[in-house]
């Protein structure tokens, strides 16, 4: 046994032990370090390297190490042997990655807003917002020699005549309980019960003098980032939400590595662990924490989820989703409970899965588009996720057509040096003096916050500010010089936004050329997406009356500078708005209304899927949105009239 | 019913640019038609043929070039000769001795030997980096500076190193800029936008869009050059109507049709056959996708693609 030592940038670090002839990489994982490793460990990437500061590593050199590199310690995670005690020091491929796994807090009154806004839309459309799950008060007489009645005989009896039904079931989690509750009660008991046509089924048992609610949990499992809330069933009311990065994030940035990653053995299990028992599990148990309920008070639970997601949270086999002809395991699937995952939530709760409608156009975009209300409206609208897949809707009542595009994690900060989510520190807007070239910005936090990172919204802003103000040309690459404008050995510029002296954080918060490209990339995906879609229909973008954006990419998004950058169809600034997490705020309604979780099948079953990746002029069109603003400048009028 | 042609020119233009100085200055572009249309429009200018020399001599080429050559010793009585080939409209030196991977020779070496050939001929010349981009982008600087007043051709300013060529060769010199990107029409217009913002004219940029040796996924690149025409004719896109030019030969030469040996290949044939066969086809593929000037090496190829031309006008 060995003991290896990952030292972070910011100093922290993690000590592990492991065996002799152990992978670095695979030591990292099991220990939770997270080394990006986007090729998933096959030395194809280069982006897994580590730098030994004490002891060896059997590692041999690759072509993603130069000789100098080599001969100063820098080795490649995922080639590297465990032959000793060591100690490496690991790229802070940011903080923010450690942020991305922070677990949040309760929800701001905008947040909470957004919710209930989507709840009175549904309302309004004239779906009721009740659900099946209630509580039952029964008093039972007790048992005496006279009276034998066996414990669930006596309580079936008691619900039937309370309920009107005729049949009552009577799980084992309550059986096993029952005496004992019945007996501290003296028989006086209150039941979460879910009523159907079929008659009553007992989820559980307490003391009437127990104060009983029903809880139910809606998650939204992105690629990246999973968010929850926590709300009582009856009234709708959220008494929790959180949010953190996906854990199965160390094994590969996107669903393609994720689903290699699950091929191998063992795999499968571990992409599942790595979602349920490292992400959804703390998620859950911190936000019943913070609320002080049981998490077995959960009796219902809704996941909304791209369609790899949802494979890998179910553990089924992801690889035909990869694979020619791209089919899944299952498009609606709700057969499951909360006991078959290993869920922390009460075992007999009965998990719904918003439905996918294609390999790449999964649950989180049925749910969200139940909750843009697009199905609505007679007019023509587009709902836009702005996830590590774009996925775009575009229709109106009457017909609705969808597709995704691969925009990457840019938007939630993904991919991005000094990235992150929308939590505190997160530049979320800025704007830059043309002249000087001072920024100015705000940042999420209390006030006086120091900024540590951007987030989606901040980028958005910063990218258009440095070209409206010709710091960089329309290539993203820097044209300007001056004190905040470096350049490295090689050549890449960067903006500093803030020095380290001012910013929250060990390294100056800054934008490179290369988080601009990838962020040119992401928003080029979105647009030509959208106009693609749009083509093949015969429509362009003047046919619009809403647009629609949601995702993780900051509440703070300035669709003015969204679209100076050329990431959104240039139409007035009226027809858009945010709609923050739409697949977790249109989880939450599923959760609550049954009528809405039949309307979101309803929608899937509907929707057609168009595959952008077969359509001919995707790829020219992708192309030619990669340059700020477009390579087509007659897309963009208003800018030119600036 | 007899038939009655109805021509239908596209109101639409190719920037007409001119190359070198004098009489033997030439014109590309300036066409209002798809390639060899002319029972559309008149094509004011027939497409033309560079010839292409390199600063390493031409021991390592075919026998035909050599004999072409024969006993020159030097770049400059290289460079007269090619200016003097059948079917020649310019001179196309490529300084392949500036490659730090290679020669490395100094970019003062090579601008003094680029301002010796041009002093030498009268044909228009252009000059090809040795694509290296950070090289290209301090040697194409200097031979701009050491070639004013000859109004050559500078191949080429890329993505990597568009602002100092462009700076120098289209705005500080007076030469004529050339365009290169990777056979994309969307990558194409965006290097003529970076170089329009930078303060090139458009009138002074020729675009080289790339191209692949037949059989090579040359569809993708008929392609590119079809739909480059056509938004830059049927679209008026003026960031897409700059005149294109094509090197052929730097690609054809790289293929194994052109490089296997006959004692490799006895069943291919002559392998002198094989790599005109190559210059030709991809150059008359080119040239009917729309390049108005294609760049070659060998005298047989110059002398038969220069007569297609006569022949299609």
């Amino acid at each position: 046994m060995f003991q290896i030592t990952f030292k972070f940038e910011n100093g922290d670090d993690v000590i592990v032990h492991a065996l002799q002839g152990e992978n670095l990489l695979e030591v990292a994982r099991k220990a939770n370090v997270a080394i990006d490793a986007p090729c998933s460990g096959n030395a194809s990437c280069g982006k897994c390297r580590v730098k030994l500061l004490s002891g060896e590593l059997d590692s041999q050199q690759t072509r993603h190490i130069t000789d100098e590199e080599y001969a100063s310690g820098y080795r490649l995670a995922c080639v590297s042997k465990i032959v000793g005690d060591v100690s490496v020091e690991v790229p802070d491929i940011a903080s923010a990655y450690k942020s991305r796994m922070k677990v949040a807090d309760l929800s701001s009154p905008e947040e909470i807003a957004i919710f209930e806004k989507t709840k009175s839309q549904i309302v309004d459309s004239g779906i009721q917002m009740v659900n099946d799950l209630s509580v039952v008060e029964v008093q039972m007489d007790e048992p005496t020699l006279d009276d034998t009645m066996p414990d669930n005989e006596r309580l079936t009896r008691a619900l039937q005549e309370a309920g009107g039904v005729e049949k009552v079931t009577l799980p084992y989690f309550v059986i096993k309980k029952l005496p004992d509750v019945l007996r501290d009660s003296h028989f006086h008991v209150k039941c979460v019960v879910k009523k159907n046509k079929h008659g009553f089924y007992v989820y559980d048992i307490k003391d009437a003098a127990e104060d009983v609610k029903v809880y139910g949990l809606a998650v939204d499992i992105g690629t990246t980032t999973v968010s929850a809330v926590l709300l009582n069933m009856e009234s709708g009311e959220i008494i929790a939400k959180a949010s953190a990065g996906n854990g199965q994030i160390r094994f590969g940035a996107d669903v393609i590595n994720r689903i290699i990653e699950s091929c191998k053995p063992g795999g499968r299990e571990k992409m599942q662990k790595a979602i349920i028992e490292e992400t959804l599990n703390p998620l859950t148990l911190s936000m019943c924490q913070s609320a002080k309920i049981g998490s077995d008070q959960i009796y219902r639970m809704c996941v909304a989820a791209n369609s790899t997601m949802n494979h890998l949270f179910a553990g089924v086999n992801a690889d035909p989703l990869r694979c020619e002809p791209y089919i899944p395991a299952f498009f609606e699937m709700n057969g499951f409970k909360g006991a078959d995952l290993g869920l922390e939530i009460n075992p007999n709760a009965r998990i719904i899965i918003a439905p996918n409608i294609g390999s790449y156009v999964g649950g989180d975009i049925t749910a969200g588009t139940l909750a843009s209300m697009i199905w609505d409206k007679p007019e023509f609208s587009v709902f836009i996720d702005l996830g590590t897949n774009g996925e775009i809707v575009f229709g109106n009542s009457d017909f609705m057509m969808s597709c995704a595009c691969s925009a990457g994690p840019a938007f939630e900060g993904g991919d991005i040096s000094c990235g992150m989510r929308a939590t505190d520190g997160a530049i979320e807007a800025c704007t830059i003096d043309a002249e000087t070239m001072e920024p100015s910005y705000s940042v999420i936090g209390d006030e006086g916050e120091k900024p540590v990172g951007l987030c989606g919204s901040g980028i958005i802003d910063v990218i258009s500010e440095l070209f409206r103000c010709g710091i960089i040309n329309a290539k993203g690459l820097f044209v300007r010089e001056g004190k905040r404008v470096r350049h490295d050995e090689f050549g890449m510029g960067s903006y500093v936004l803030a020095f380290k002296e001012d910013a929250g954080s060990v390294k100056d918060v800054e934008i490179t050329e290369v988080d601009i490209d990838n962020f040119v990339r992401a928003k080029g995906a979105i647009f030509s997406g959208i106009n693609v879609m749009l083509e093949s229909l015969g429509f362009d973008v003047s046919v619009l009356e809403h647009v629609y954006v949601a995702g993780g990419i900051g509440s703070g998004i300035n669709m003015k500078n969204a679209i100076s950058i050329g990431m959104l169809p240039d139409i007035p600034l009226e027809k858009y708005e945010y709609i923050g997490n739409s697949s977790l705020s249109g989880a939450y309604t599923i959760l609550l209304s049954k009528e809405a979780e039949e309307k979101v099948h309803d929608l899937g079953r509907n929707m057609t899927y168009m595959e952008l990746s077969t359509h001919p002029g995707y790829m020219d069109a992708f192309v030619a949105a990669c340059f700020i603003p477009h390579t087509d400048a007659s897309l963009f009028p208003s800018l030119a009239q600036r | 019913m007899p038939f009655k042609l109805t021509p239908q020119p596209f109101k639409a233009a190719i920037k007409e640019v001119e190359v070198g100085c004098g009489a033997k200055a030439i014109k590309l572009g300036g066409e209002k038609t798809f390639p060899f249309y002319s029972f559309d429009a008149e094509m004011p200018n027939a497409p033309k043929v560079g010839v292409e020399i390199s600063d390493l001599g031409f021991e390592n080429e075919v026998a035909g070039i050599k004999d072409f050559y024969g006993d020159v010793t030097n770049v400059v009585e290289m460079a007269k000769k090619a200016a003097a080939m059948e079917g020649a409209d310019f001179v196309v030196l490529r300084l392949e001795s500036a490659d730090p991977n290679g020669v490395n020779k100094s970019v003062d070496e090579c601008a003094e030997l680029a301002k010796a050939v041009a002093d030498a001929i009268d044909a228009p010349l252009a000059i090809m980096g040795c694509k290296n981009d950070e090289k290209d982008g301090e040697l194409l600087v200097k031979v701009s500076e050491v070639l004013e007043g000859k109004n050559a051709m500078i191949l080429s300013a890329k993505e990597a190193n568009y602002k100092t060529i462009g700076a120098s060769a289209g705005m500080a010199y007076g030469q004529k800029v050339g365009a290169e990107s990777a056979v994309d029409i969307n990558l194409a217009k965006q290097l003529n936008v970076l170089l329009t913002q930078l303060g090139v004219k458009g009138e002074t940029v020729v675009m080289n869009l790339g191209t692949a040796a037949a059989g090579y996924g040359y569809e993708y690149v008929a392609s590119t050059l079809d739909r480059t025409k056509a938004a830059a004719l049927g679209q008026n896109d003026d960031m897409l109507q700059m005149p294109i030019i094509t090197p052929i030969s730097t690609e054809t030469y790289g293929v194994k049709e052109a490089i296997a040996s006959e004692d490799d290949m006895p069943e291919w044939g002559s392998q002198e056959t094989r790599a005109i066969d190559m210059e030709v086809v991809t150059a008359a593929a080119c040239l009917a996708s729309g390049s108005n000037a294609v760049i070659l090496r060998h005298p047989a190829s110059v002398a038969t693609v220069s007569t297609m031309i006569k022949e299609l006008m």
